[in-house]
C-alpha cells in the first residue's frame, strides 16, 4: 500500500561547506533567539516566588493541560472558525517536530526517518497532511488579521505577516518535495529553503507574540487553582503589585505569555463601554515595564505603563480571564494593583474611601444605620439563628436594606415556610467584604472576614444560603484566607433542588435570564437558576449568556464608586436584556437588580419587569 | 507644628446598648468599640496640618486598656506617638474630672494646638475640651470646621446656626473642639497599621498624672429614651392636604 504513497525526496550528501554554513547559521539563529528570550527568561526567574502556590495537587494542571494546549478545547471553544485554524497550525508543528530534526540531521548523516522506508514513509504522509491543514490555517489566519481585522486584534502586526508567511513556506517547501525525485539539485535548493525559513523563524519567535509558543504550554500548566483567586499577601513588606519587586514569577510568566489575541477585551464590559481599561493593555503594560524597569525596580507599577484609573474601571467580572487561551489570570493581576494602591494609601477616592470608612466604623456597605434591619428582621418575623435550625439564612447588604432585595429574601422565606424548611437569620451581620476585596483593602477584609467567621462559630452555623452570589462566592472562598468557613450555597442552588416540590404558576411569561459573573463565571452554576426560573414560563437567551454574560456593571465595588466613564455598563447589558422581547429579566444576584432597575427606570414605561429568581418561583404560592 | 488630638473611645455605631443592671452606666459585654466621630474629625484636621506644614501628632485617649486600639487605629492614619492614660473610672467621672486627665497629660507636651471633638457620641456633654482649654490657661473655640495656619497664629472657620459661618483669628497655643463633617476622613491601610506597630504608644496612670478626683457631678441614672410617634394623616384631597400639611410646618413643626 505503501508504493501508492509519494515519497519524500531529500538530499543524501552536502559539501563540507554546506555543513560549514548550517553550523554558522544555525549558531546565529539560535544566538538570535537567546539574545531576546534570555532577558525574558531572567525577568521571569527573578521575580519574586509567588505566595500560597503549590505544584501539588498536579492532576487539574494535567487536565488543564491536555484540553487547553493539546487539544486546544479553549481555543477552538470560544472562537470556533479562528481556533480551529490555529488548532491545525499548532497540531502541525507537534506533528513537525520529528520532521525538523531529522532534516536537520541528514545534513550530517544522522538521519534516523528513511524517506522510502515504511515507517518514514507513513510518517512522513501523515506530517504531510498536517503541512496541507497547517497552510490552510495559516492563510485562513492572515486573511482574518489582514482582511477581516477584528478590532480586538489591534494595529495590523506586520511581524505576525511575516511569521504567518514563514509558517507557510515551511509547509510548501516540505510538500513540494513529495513532488521532486531523488538527489538532485531541486531537492537541494528546497532543503535549502526549507531549512533558512526554519532558521529565520526561530529568532523572530521572542520578538513577536509567537513567544507564546514557547511560554504559554508553562503559563496553562501553571496558573492558580480556582477562578479569579486573589492570592496571599507574602509577609508584613507586601502590599500587593506597587512596585516592580512586587511582581511575582507568575505574573512576569503571564505577562510575557500575551498572545494579543484580544478575546479579553472583546469581552470586557468596562472596554466595551468606552472606559479606559483594557485587559489586554494591562498585561502589555507590565510586559513594557519589565522590559523597561526590570522585576527589581521601585518605579511605581500605576505609572509610565499602567493608569490607576483604569485598575480601578474593573467589575471583576472574569470575562477576560475566562477566555485567555494562554493561562492569563487578569483578575488578580488587577485587584494586585488595586491592592497596591488601597493597602499603600495612593487611591485616593471620594466614593471609596466613604465606602471603606462606612465599613471601618459600621456593619453594612450601604452605611445605613443597623437599627433598620433590626426593624426589618422584626416586622417580618424572621427566626434569629439559634443553632436549632438547618440553614442560617445570610441576608446580606443588600437583603437588609436595600427595598429591593428585601422583597428577594422575604419572597424566598415564604417559600422556605411552604416546604418547611427551618432557618435563622443572625442578630447581627457584617459585610462579607466582598467590595473591599476586590477593591484591594487588605485590612479592611481580614476585619470583616474574621468578625463574621467569629458570629458563625459562636452560633455554630453549619449551612448558609444567600441570595447574594458576591456574599456565597465571599465566604466560600476568600474567607479562607482567614479560617474555616460554613458550608454556603446560592438560593437558586437551594431552589433548584426543591423546584419541583414547588405550585404550578399559573400566568407562563416569557423570561430571559441574566446570568451574573458571580454565580456563573466564578462558581459554574448555569443551569440551577434557569430550572427555576422555568417555572414561571418559557426561557430566552440573550446574545450574550452561560459563560459570556455580559456583566451589569456593579461587581468589583463598583457599585459604590461614582459615575463611569463612556456608556454605562448597565444601560448596554439592560437594552441588551430588553431586545430579546421577553416581559420578564429573570436576575440571580441583588446588584444585577438594583443595577438593571436603575437602568430600566430610565426607559420608563415597556421595559420589562424585573424579578429575582425566587420572587418568580414564589409566584405560584398561595397567599 | 506640635498638635496633640484628643481622642474618647466610644460604643460603635451599631451597637445594640443595653443599660447594666445598676442603672447607672450601659452594660459593656460584648460591645464593639471605635472612635468617637468628632475626634476621628479632628485628627484629619490635624494630619491635614501635618501635611501642610509639618510637625508631630500626638493622639491621647483615656479610659480602660481597649482604648490602645483606637491609638493605634490613629497612628495607622499618621499620627506619630500615642499616650493612654489608663483609668477605669472614667464613665464615674464628670467632664472636669476627665478634662483634668487630659490636661495633665498634655501640659507637660507643651503643644502648639490641642484638637478635640466638639462633643463625644455616648454622653455628648460638649464640655471637656472647653475644660481642657481652661485648666491649661488656653484660649478656645468651638465647632470649628477648618484651621488654617497663619504667621500670627490660627484662622479658624466657626460653624454657626442656620448656615451661617464665622471666621475667627486665634493666637497659638489654642484648644479647638471640632464638629463633624469639615473634612472626608482617609481610611485606614495595611501599610500605615504596620508601621504603627513600631510607633511609640507610652501609658500613663490618673495617679502618675496627679489627676485622681472626685467627681462634682454625679450621675444618677440613665434610661432608653420612650418611644414615641406622633403618625398624622392628613385628610381632604392632594390640594387641601398639601396647604395643610404647609400650615402645621409653619406653626407646629416650624420649619418654614
Amino acid at each position: 500500500m505503501t508504493d501508492l504513497l509519494p515519497t519524500l525526496a531529500e538530499p543524501q550528501h552536502f559539501f563540507a561547506w554546506e555543513r560549514f554554513l548550517f553550523a554558522t547559521l544555525a549558531v546565529l539563529s539560535i544566538l538570535g533567539f537567546w539574545r531576546r528570550f534570555g532577558p525574558i527568561l531572567g525577568n521571569i526567574l527573578q521575580s519574586k516566588k509567588d505566595p500560597g502556590f503549590h505544584l501539588f495537587p498536579i492532576g487539574r494542571r494535567v487536565r488543564d493541560f491536555v484540553w487547553e494546549v493539546l487539544l486546544q478545547g479553549k481555543v477552538i471553544r470560544e472562537r470556533p472558525l479562528a481556533g480551529v485554524a490555529h488548532a491545525l497550525v499548532f497540531w502541525a508543528f507537534c506533528a513537525f517536530a520529528l520532521v525538523t530534526l531529522n532534516h536537520c540531521a541528514i545534513m550530517f548523516g544522522l538521519s534516523f526517518l528513511d524517506p522510502s522506508g515504511h515507517v518514514g514513509q507513513l510518517f512522513f504522509g501523515f506530517a504531510a497532511l498536517f503541512a496541507v491543514a497547517c497552510a490552510v490555517g495559516v492563510f485562513g489566519l492572515f486573511v482574518r488579521r489582514f482582511f477581516v481585522r477584528p478590532k480586538w486584534l489591534g494595529e495590523v502586526s506586520w511581524g505576525s505577516g511575516l511569521v504567518a508567511l514563514l509558517i507557510f513556506v515551511l509547509m510548501i517547501t516540505y510538500l513540494a518535495a513529495f513532488f521532486l525525485h531523488g538527489d538532485g539539485t531541486a531537492s537541494r535548493a528546497l532543503w535549502w529553503a526549507h531549512t533558512i525559513t526554519l532558521l529565520a523563524f526561530l529568532p523572530l519567535i521572542p520578538h513577536t507574540k509567537h513567544l507564546h509558543l514557547v511560554l504559554s504550554p508553562f503559563t496553562v500548566f501553571l496558573s492558580r487553582d480556582g477562578f479569579a483567586d486573589i492570592p496571599p499577601l507574602a509577609d508584613d513588606d507586601d502590599f500587593g503589585l506597587v512596585v516592580g519587586k512586587d511582581l511575582t514569577q507568575l505574573v512576569s510568566l503571564q505577562a510575557y505569555s500575551c498572545v494579543e489575541c484580544g478575546r479579553c477585551m472583546e469581552h470586557c464590559p468596562a472596554n466595551n463601554t468606552g472606559k479606559l481599561l483594557n485587559p489586554k493593555e494591562i498585561v502589555l503594560g507590565l510586559r513594557g515595564y519589565l522590559n523597561e524597569f526590570g522585576p527589581h525596580s521601585e518605579e511605581p507599577l500605576l505609572g509610565k505603563y499602567n493608569a490607576q484609573e483604569a485598575a480601578f474601571e474593573c467589575t471583576t467580572c472574569g470575562a477576560c480571564e475566562f477566555q485567555c487561551p494562554v493561562g492569563i489570570e487578569h483578575v488578580p493581576i488587577i485587584v494586585g494593583l488595586r491592592r497596591g494602591a488601597v493597602n499603600t494609601g495612593a487611591w485616593e477616592d471620594d466614593y471609596g474611601a466613604k465606602l471603606f470608612v462606612a465599613l471601618e466604623r459600621g456593619s453594612n456597605a450601604l452605611g445605613i444605620s443597623p437599627a433598620e434591619r433590626d426593624k426589618f428582621v422584626e416586622k417580618n418575623a424572621l427566626p434569629l439563628f439559634d443553632g436549632t435550625q438547618e440553614y442560617c439564612l445570610w441576608l446580606g447588604c443588600m437583603g437588609a436594606y436595600d427595598p429591593r432585595g428585601r422583597e428577594i429574601v422575604l419572597a424566598l422565606v415564604k417559600i422556605f415556610a411552604y416546604l418547611k424548611v427551618s432557618f435563622g437569620v443572625m442578630r447581627k451581620e457584617r459585610c462579607t467584604g466582598d467590595p473591599v476585596r476586590r477593591l484591594g483593602n487588605d485590612l479592611l477584609f481580614q476585619q470583616l472576614a474574621e468578625a463574621n467567621l467569629e458570629a458563625l462559630k459562636q452560633n455554630r452555623v453549619k449551612k448558609i444560603v444567600s441570595i447574594c452570589p458576591h456574599c456565597v462566592r465571599t465566604i466560600q472562598e476568600d474567607w479562607k484566607a482567614y479560617g474555616t468557613p460554613p458550608e454556603v450555597e446560592h438560593h437558586s442552588e437551594f431552589l433548584a433542588r426543591f423546584a419541583r416540590q414547588l405550585p404550578p404558576i399559573q400566568n407562563q411569561e416569557k423570561i430571559v435570564f441574566h446570568d451574573p459573573c458571580y454565580l456563573g463565571r466564578y462558581r459554574g452554576v448555569y443551569e440551577e437558576p434557569r430550572s427555576v426560573a422555568a417555572l414561571a414560563g418559557e426561557l430566552v437567551e440573550a446574545p450574550r449568556s452561560h459563560e459570556r454574560s455580559f456583566c451589569c456593571g456593579a461587581g468589583g465595588g463598583l457599585v459604590f464608586l461614582g459615575e463611569e466613564r463612556g456608556e454605562r455598563v448597565s444601560h448596554v447589558r439592560a437594552a441588551e436584556l430588553a431586545a430579546t422581547g421577553a416581559s420578564v429579566v429573570g436576575t440571580a444576584c441583588p446588584f444585577c437588580n438594583t443595577m438593571f432597575r436603575d437602568a430600566f427606570a430610565e426607559k420608563g414605561n415597556g421595559a420589562p419587569e424585573l424579578m429575582d429568581i425566587a420572587q418568580l418561583a414564589a409566584r405560584g404560592l398561595p397567599e | 507644628m506640635k498638635i496633640v488630638v484628643a481622642i474618647k473611645q466610644v460604643p460603635e455605631r451599631d451597637a445594640q446598648v443595653r443599660i447594666a443592671p445598676n442603672g447607672k452606666w450601659i452594660d459593656e459585654a460584648d460591645l464593639q468599640w471605635a472612635m468617637n466621630e468628632p475626634d476621628a474629625y479632628a485628627l484629619e484636621e490635624a494630619l491635614q496640618l501635618k501635611e501642610k506644614n509639618g510637625g508631630e501628632i500626638i493622639v491621647l485617649s483615656a479610659g480602660p486598656e481597649r482604648v490602645g486600639s483606637n491609638l493605634r487605629e490613629a497612628l495607622a492614619k499618621g499620627a506619630d506617638r500615642a499616650i493612654a492614660v489608663i483609668c477605669d473610672d472614667l464613665n464615674a467621672r464628670d467632664a472636669l474630672g476627665v478634662a483634668r486627665l487630659l490636661a495633665s497629660a498634655i501640659k507637660p507636651e507643651n503643644p502648639d494646638l490641642v484638637l478635640t471633638g466638639l462633643q463625644s457620641e455616648d454622653v455628648g456633654l460638649g464640655q471637656t475640651g472647653v475644660i481642657v482649654a481652661e485648666l491649661l490657661g488656653l484660649p478656645h473655640a468651638t465647632m470649628i470646621l477648618h484651621v488654617e495656619k497663619t504667621d500670627a497664629g490660627l484662622t479658624v472657620k466657626r460653624e454657626l446656626e442656620e448656615g451661617w459661618f464665622q471666621s475667627i483669628e486665634l493666637p497659638t497655643p489654642a484648644v479647638l473642639t471640632m464638629q463633624s463633617g469639615g473634612n472626608k476622613l482617609r481610611y485606614a491601610t495595611l501599610m500605615g497599621i504596620k508601621k504603627a506597630k513600631t510607633k511609640e504608644l507610652r501609658t500613663a496612670s490618673a495617679t502618675e498624672l496627679g489627676a485622681d478626683g472626685v467627681s462634682t457631678v454625679v450621675l444618677e441614672q440613665i434610661s432608653a429614651p420612650k418611644k414615641q410617634k406622633s403618625t398624622q394623616i392628613l385628610p381632604g384631597t392632594a390640594k387641601e392636604a398639601a396647604a395643610a400639611l404647609v400650615e402645621k410646618l409653619k406653626t407646629e413643626a416650624r420649619v418654614l
